[in-house]
Formats: structure tokens, sequence, C-alpha cells
């Protein structure tokens, strides 16, 4: 989930009138559909939803379906840009309320939301983010306007607290009658469905990819020593408990074992503890090194210094981090829980139980591996691992999940209505079919002042009319937007 | 030559654009919007009359009314000769430059020119406007420090905001005259 992308793939604003081959001949396999992604979250905010919408889109386009984005104006950068091979990025000028959401009236976005999926001829809302609070709106007005809706929800919450109960109630209102939900693993789609009290049926698990390139083995910066990297959160959950039982004990039998720790965590505390007891910084030798929080960017950099990798977790969704270490080349050794076992094949990756001895004999395993030399070379693991998780399969299997929802019906008002009523309690049921209905007043009022015939068709930079050309010299670009 | 087309602006409103072909190099384009309607006027004027009124009965003071007089006719002789653009043309000379003239409906006409040297381009752009989505044609200004910097935007057209058939029109002919070797390629 903390994926980055980099920041360099972004295009500086350009027009889209470019020549128009007529006789462009397109293959297309699949029926494609015109998807408008909206979140809160795009660059140049930096994070994990940030680049999955990013890459999903390049995908679906390079798939030949024509993608927008819809986000709101950050800073400077509002209006229309354009971004790699013509994804169209829109910069609505809307109110930043809290943490780079939009305030969320239920109606203000009405009119602006609608002219763009009207003039680009939406056909699927796909809303990312249960924390955007525009891509509830979308969800809400593409449900008004009878448009098929998507959700991507790309974190886990809790239940106990106040807050939790509350954005509960919320996305249990703009779930149920969202015709396909999206969970980055299985906890997280369990999660959800108990969460928003959901058909299990409607929600599909489509893993986030890591970007191969970005975690790339280098051999020459390996330690000479055996060294364990741990790359974690440490906390509880982690396992760092675990942790503080085993470095001292394989520390003792092996003189030449190193450890280097990445992360932070309340958790810190404990393994300072087992360095002090049993003096394992010595100034002239440091066998165990606690890093601190580590930036995501830094990562690979931790991790090419080892040899084997140690995932402690208690509990774990899917596990990006194993995945991100065997794509730098090192042996995976982890805790048999939640998904893990689901994330990599049995020849990368040793599974133990959740317990010190079962840990040490673990480690102890693929240090003698390494010592023999079985170990398969880390370029090897890297070009096997480089296949597993890729954008390009989470695109295709996006596409499945579109290729449904184009089939299904969206739910007339009245079912709508009924369907709120029954799901959602009756006093938020009724409150929010009234809400419902206001929506629906205030979409025939903005259809009656401009009607769909007097909104210009968007000319399309991707999809099966695309009139973007890759091979236009960036200086013929031209162009710049302006928000007035 | 000379011919008129009808179009419609961004309200659903009749625009007509009337292309004068003097020479192959000089072309000129002539939006009209339709002239202020007498039914539009007297809405106004009913409406501003029978809020003065309404305020007279309450608190029965007659500078109201005299009020209401003035600020009908000031406001009308304002918007007639600030706000209501009547015809707004664009002439376009090919290595001299391009003219473009706004004339309100009291006759006052205001000009701009910008000489061929400071042009790069005229493209069709789109912009966020109000609560819309809209396409505008605007002229590309060189930036005198950079080579292939755009100094400046300058919209055509800004009152009228017609529709993007009309401005494909437009388009097509500027760059028939501005590229004459690629204009039957450049289309959006």
């Amino acid at each position: 989930m903390a994926y980055r992308g980099g920041g360099g793939r972004r295009h500086g604003p350009s027009a889209a009138f470019h020549p128009v081959s007529p006789g462009r001949l397109f293959t297309c396999r699949t029926p494609t559909h015109n998807i408008c992604m909206v979140s809160d979250f795009f660059y140049p905010n930096m994070g994990g939803v940030e680049s999955h919408i990013y890459q999903l889109s390049q995908c679906l386009i390079e798939r030949g379906h024509k993608v927008i984005i819809v986000t709101h104006a950050y800073g400077n950068r509002k209006g229309i840009r354009y971004l790699t091979k013509g994804l169209k990025v829109y910069y609505l000028p809307l109110k930043v309320m809290y943490n780079q959401s939009t305030a969320t009236t239920l109606f203000h976005s009405l009119p602006l939301l609608r002219y763009i999926f009207v003039r680009e001829r939406v056909t699927i809302i796909h809303s990312h983010s249960s924390f955007s609070a525009m891509a509830h709106d979308a969800l809400f007005h593409a449900k008004t306007m009878g448009l098929r809706t998507v959700f991507t929800d790309h974190s886990l919450f809790g239940f106990a607290d106040v807050s939790s109960v509350l954005t509960n109630k919320l996305l249990t209102v703009s779930l149920c009658d969202t015709n396909h939900i999206i969970c980055v693993s299985y906890t997280s789609k369990e999660n959800t469905v108990l969460r928003a009290a959901l058909n299990p049926e409607i929600v599909s698990v489509i893993p986030n990819a890591v970007d191969p390139t970005d975690f790339t083995p280098d051999p020459f910066r390996r330690h000479d020593s055996i060294t364990i990297v741990i790359v974690s959160r440490l906390v509880y959950r982690k396992g760092t408990d675990l942790l503080s039982g085993i470095i001292p004990e394989l520390c003792q039998k092996y003189q030449d074992l190193n450890f280097i720790i990445g992360g932070e965590g309340p958790k810190r505390i404990i393994l300072e503890e087992v360095r002090e007891r049993y003096q394992l910084h010595d100034s002239s030798k440091i066998r165990v090194r606690l890093l601190g929080a580590l930036e995501h960017k830094d990562v690979r950099n931790v991790l090419v210094q080892g040899h084997i990798f140690l995932n402690t977790s208690l509990t774990e969704a899917f596990c990006m981090a194993i995945v991100e270490a065997a794509s730098c080349g090192l042996q995976v050794v982890s805790t048999r829980v939640g998904g893990i076992p689901e994330v990599l094949p049995e020849n990368l990756i040793i599974l133990c139980e959740p317990s010190v001895k079962s840990l040490c004999e673990g480690l102890e395993k693929a240090i003698s591996q390494l010592k023999s030399g079985v170990l398969p070379a880390p370029e090897k693991i890297h070009n096997i691992v480089k296949t597993f998780y890729t954008w390009r399969n989470v695109a295709e299997r996006t596409e499945k999940v579109y290729n449904r929802v184009a089939g299904e019906t969206v739910l007339p008002m009245d079912k709508r209505l009924e369907r709120l009523m029954s799901h959602c309690g009756p006093v938020t049921g009724c409150i929010f079919a009234l809400l419902a209905v206001f929506n629906f007043l205030f979409l025939t009022f903005l259809r009656w002042m401009t009607p769909d015939s007097l909104i210009d068709v968007a000319i399309d930079a991707t999809g099966p009319k695309g009139a973007w050309i890759n091979q236009y010299p960036y200086s013929r670009k031209r162009g710049r937007n302006k928000t007035r | 030559m000379e011919d008129e087309l009808s179009f419609s602006d961004i309200y659903g409103g009749r625009l007509a654009l009337q292309r004068r072909y003097y020479s192959p190099s000089c072309r000129e384009f002539c939006l009209s919007c339709p002239r202020l309607s007498l039914r539009s006027l007297t809405a106004v004027t009913c409406s501003v009359w029978l809020a003065a009124y309404g305020l007279f009965t309450l608190c029965e003071n007659s500078m109201i009314l005299s009020a209401a007089i003035f600020i009908t006719l000031i406001g009308l002789l304002g918007y007639l000769h600030f706000v209501k653009i009547d015809q707004e043309t664009l002439l376009i000379i090919d290595s001299l430059g391009i003219q473009m003239t706004s004339s309100y409906a009291s006759g006052k006409e205001s000009t701009t020119f910008i000489e061929m040297g400071k042009v790069k381009d005229v493209i069709i752009n789109e912009a966020i406007y109000m609560q819309k989505v809209i396409y505008y044609l605007c002229i590309l200004l060189n930036d005198p420090m950079e080579p292939n910097g755009i100094s400046q935007v300058v919209p055509v057209f800004p009152s009228a905001k017609p529709r993007l058939d009309c401005l494909i029109e437009v388009y097509r002919s500027c760059q028939e005259i501005l590229a004459p070797g690629k204009a039957t390629s450049t289309s959006p």
C-alpha cells in the first residue's frame, strides 16, 4: 500500500488538438469502456492511492479504453491537464477541507461533475479510497444519473471507535447501491463486507502491484557478512516481540551475523533493550543497526544491503513488503499468517510458525542454504518475482470487473430509494433517501437549464477514437489551461 | 467572397458567423449575437419597478420610486456601453497580424492588435468556466525570453463563447493562413 511511483512521469500542460488520422485501425477483443476515475487523491500529492490510479489508468489506456481522471485542484494546478499517453486529468476548483479531502455537501459538485460525465460520454465511474469525499459524491451523482459505478477500497478500518462507526455508516450508504466493489486483499474484502454490510458476491479482490523497476537487486552493495533485513513498523501486530527473542539467539550462534532494522514504532524500545543487554552495538562492530523511520524511496537501498528478509507479522492482509524484498533478490523468511502463504511460491519463501523457535529454525535453514550456495542468484529471483504482481495484470482483472458491470443494470430511482431505506437503517436510510430525491430534482433542474444537447462532446485523447499521438514532438504540444 | 453560417453559443443562444475572404492571405470572421430583445428589457424593468413599488408600500418613501427610475436608466446605459457586446470580429492578415474588435451595443468599439511576429499559434483549448467545461479559441504569444515558451494566452471571442463546431470552423481557416502547408491535415 505504501507504494509510490516516480514523480518524473508527469508531462507539462498541453492541448489535445492533434491530427486524427482517419483510418486508424483498432483491434478490440473486448468492448471498450469510457472510464472516469474519481478521487481526491492524485498527483502532485504522493501516496499509494495516487500511484494506483495513475498506473491502472495507464495500463487501461494501453488496453484501448478511454480513461479520464477527476480530482480537485492542487494549489496552482487547476483546469485540465494531460499526462503521458493522453491521460486527461480534470483538476476541479473545489475547496479542500481536511487532509486533501474536499468538503462534502453532496450537491455542490453535481453541476461540474455532470457536465464532465456528459461531455466525456462516461459509462463507468470508478471511485477510489473511502477517505475521499469527492469519490463518494461522484458515486452518489453517478447513481442519480444512471451510470454504472465501481469503488475501490484501499484501507482497513476498525469497528469500535466513534469515528469508524460513523465512517462505516457512510460507507454503508455509499456502497449499498454501488455496482461493484474492489478490495486490494482478502482481509480487506472481509473488512469492507463487514463494515458496509455488503453482499460478498459483488466484492472482488485485485491486489496491488509493485513496479519491479523500482525494486531491483544490486549484489555489489551487499555486506560481506550475512545480513538479515527487517523493514516494518515496530508495533505489536508486526511481531516485534518475536524479533527481540530471535536476535540474541542467532547472534550468539553465528558470530558473523548482522541485523538491519528499518522502521519506527512504539516497540522500538524493546529492540534497544535487547541491543544493550547483549551488547550488540560495540563501537568496533555494529551487529544490530536500527535505522528508524524510512522514506519509501529509501526502502530499496536498505533492502539491497541484506541477504535475508525477515517478516514477523502476526496478522497481515497482503504483505507488499515481502514482494518488494523478493523483487530485490532477498531470501524471504516469514510467518505463516493471514494471506502471506498466497503471496509468493514456496521456493522463494520459508514459512514458519509465529514463534521464536520456529522462526530461528527457518532463519538457520536460510543461512545454511546461503552458505552452501544453493540459493538462486538475486537477479534470477528478481526475474521470477517481477512477473507476479504487475500493473498490466491488475488492469486486466479490473477490465473484467468493468465488463461485468457494463452488463448489469443500474437501479432505477424507486428501487434505489427502497434499497437505501431497507439497507441503511430507518433514520440514516430515510435521510439519505430524501437527499437522493433532492439530488434527482437538482439534476432535473440542471438538465432543464443546460440540456445534454448543449454540452459539447469532448474530443477523446485516449480510447478507440483517441486523438493522442505519441510520436508528436514535445515542443509541438501547445497550450495552457486556465480556470477562470 | 462572403458567407454566413448559423451556430449557437454555450447557453443555446443563436450566433451568426460571417466569413469574409478578402484575399488568400486575409480573412475576417465576425460573430454577432442577437440584439437586446425588447422582451427581456421589459421583463427586467418591470421586475425592478415592481420591487420598488413593494418597498414603497412598506416604508412609504417616494425616494425609492425615483431611485428605481434612475437605477433602471443608468443600469441600461451601463449595460449597453460596458457589458453587452453585439459583435466580435477577428481579422487575420498573413504577414501583418491578428486584430480583434468587439463592438458594444452602444456603438463603442475596442480593438486589440497582435503583430504576426508575436503570434506563436492559434489553438482551441479547454477550460473550466463557471459550472461548465468549455472549449475556447485562443492565440498563443511568443515569449521573447525563451524561444519555445508561451508568454500569454489571449482568448478570442471572450463574450460570444461559441460552441466547438463554430470554433473548429474558425480554427481551420486560421490555420490555412498561419500554416498553409499543413492546412488540410490540421484539424482537432
